[in-house]
């Protein structure tokens, strides 16, 4: 499902955030990224979803080589990979519902797909019956879960999730590696950069880790270390 | 359909957001409009005035209305003897050609025009000189032509031409400087409305890339927002437009008729013609202020 094939990339001629990383993803596959804050977690992921391009190597998803990809192409892929931020990224002025309608809106669903994804998903997650609340009128967790069920509602082969649990309390956090744990049984592919230890110890799932832009361990069912 | 719906929707939110930078567009526009119809207007008063010259003509004969054919050919001799001389053509405006310049010359003067009918309009003979620089001979020509029968008068372009002309060159350099100075303003109010805009929804932008939206489909609700502005300004301005025009007319008709003020007015429906223009204009620089923005400021 991603494969990267010697990937450097560089900032400028001091930083290097990759150097010549390569690794596969099966699809379905749950994988966390760990490593030190400047290990390189934040950039691989944006590599994935083409916010950033390599200066070397090859960045395969889904079959195709992104690096080249035209620019009116990116939007089709990004629709394939769902994305939950630390920060969580609500619109503050949206309800939970809107907010996550707004990821079928602006890729041009029409109203009745919107009626019927939107409150399944919320269901998913755990949100039924706060679909009229603002963000500000959520708890952190649930916030993240509004995150998560908008970068769900399209179904995506991939989600990326950039620490996901990283301004929760571990009992939240727990209950949000529950859900994604849910959503890649579904055969979505998740692949999570985190500093939570306690979090990969507990699911026993492949770990990368990453040191100043290199793969240090590659493990199957690994733990934090 | 759901797509234009989100469209509408959030330009509306657009706008309702940021009321002030709008409402400041929207009268930059309406004011560099506004010049810029007024310049077309007064253009067009100013070729109303000066048609009767139009083609080189430097001097008019005045014929009296009860003229007949014979006593015509007297004139039509005397100016057959300067052909090839001093005259380089003329041609005979009958009493339908004169009673349309009548039209034009009096158009802010009905009482005046009302006044002119097929039996008291005088015909004309406009000439072309063979050199329009020679003023003497042009003034000595018109003295002859005076003494001869039922000649009504004879008027000279030199009159009223060269201050007309110089005036309307005026008006028309200061006019044209100002409404595209102004446009440009416009325009580029509205860009700065639009990087504004897009500002203040930088984290929507963010997500809407992150999920897949197109970038057209992320510029179009801000284009259309900066159509909207260019658009109402030049509304604004077309309706400010009719209303000074209107007035102007009304003002005219006050003048003197032999002020020349009386031809310096549009009343044959080119207004309208204008003020669609202007709406078209707005539209223009709405568009390539809000577009040059939009695709400029993509990457929040």
């Amino acid at each position: 499902m991603i494969r990267l094939e010697n990937v450097t990339k560089r900032y400028s001629s001091e930083v290097v955030a990759l150097d010549d990383v390569s690794f596969e993803v099966p699809k379905g596959e749950f994988v966390f990224l760990v490593g030190p804050s400047g290990s390189g977690k934040s950039t691989l992921l944006r590599l994935i979803n083409r916010q950033e391009r390599p200066e070397e190597g090859s960045v395969w998803v889904a079959g195709r080589d992104i690096v080249d990809m035209p620019a009116n192409r990116i939007p089709q892929l990004r629709r394939n990979i769902g994305n939950v931020f630390q920060d969580y990224k609500l619109l503050l002025n949206k309800t939970v519902f809107e907010n996550i309608a707004f990821a079928l809106e602006v890729i041009g669903k029409p109203q009745h797909v919107i009626s019927q994804q939107v409150p399944a998903v919320i269901d998913l997650v755990g949100l039924s019956g706060k679909e009229d609340r603002f963000p500000h009128q959520l708890s952190g967790g649930e916030q993240q879960r509004v995150s998560i069920a908008r970068a769900f509602v399209n179904r995506p082969l991939i989600l990326v999730a950039d620490e996901p649990t990283g301004n929760l309390d571990p009992s939240t956090g727990e209950g949000i590696m529950r859900l994604l744990d849910r959503i890649n049984g579904t055969g979505t592919t998740v692949v999570m950069a985190t500093h939570d230890r306690r979090i990969v110890d507990a699911m026993r799932r492949r770990v990368v880790q990453l040191d100043r832009g290199v793969i240090v361990r590659d493990q199957e069912r690994g733990v934090y270390q | 359909m759901s797509r234009l719906r989100y469209m509408f929707r959030e330009t509306g939110e657009s706008i309702r957001r940021n009321p002030t930078l709008s409402v400041a567009s929207v009268i930059t526009a309406a004011v560099s409009l506004l010049i810029f119809g007024l310049t077309l207007i007064i253009q067009h008063g100013f070729d109303n005035l000066l048609s009767q010259w139009e083609g080189g003509v430097e001097m008019i004969v005045y014929v009296n209305s009860g003229a007949g054919e014979e006593q015509r050919l007297v004139i039509e001799g005397a100016l057959g003897q300067q052909q090839g001389v001093t005259i380089e053509s003329w041609s005979y405006c009958d009493v339908a050609c004169s009673l349309s310049d009548a039209d034009r010359l009096f158009a802010g003067d009905p009482v005046t025009r009302s006044q002119l009918t097929e039996l008291n309009i005088p015909t004309q003979y406009k000439v072309v000189p063979l050199d329009a620089t020679q003023v003497d001979i042009l003034r000595g020509l018109r003295d002859r032509y005076l003494e001869l029968p039922n000649v009504y008068s004879v008027q000279l372009a030199e009159e009223q031409l060269d201050l007309i002309s110089k005036l309307q060159g005026f008006v028309s350099t200061y006019t044209t400087g100002l409404w595209i100075a102004l446009m440009v303003a416009a325009s580029l109010l509205i860009w700065n409305t639009i990087r504004t805009a897009m500002f203040a929804r930088r984290r929507e932008i963010e997500v809407m890339k992150l999920v897949g939206a197109t970038d057209w489909f992320i510029r179009l609700p801000f284009m259309l927002e900066g159509l909207l502005q260019g658009v109402t300004g030049g509304a604004v301005a077309s309706v400010a437009m009719w209303f000074i025009n209107g007035r102007w007319t009304a003002g005219v008709e006050a003048f003197p008729a032999n002020s020349g003020m009386t031809a310096l007015v549009v009343v044959d429906g080119y207004e309208w013609r204008v003020g669609l223009i202007v709406v078209l204009f707005g539209a223009l620089i709405g568009t390539i202020g809000s577009g040059t923005a939009a695709s400029k400021f993509l990457d929040v």
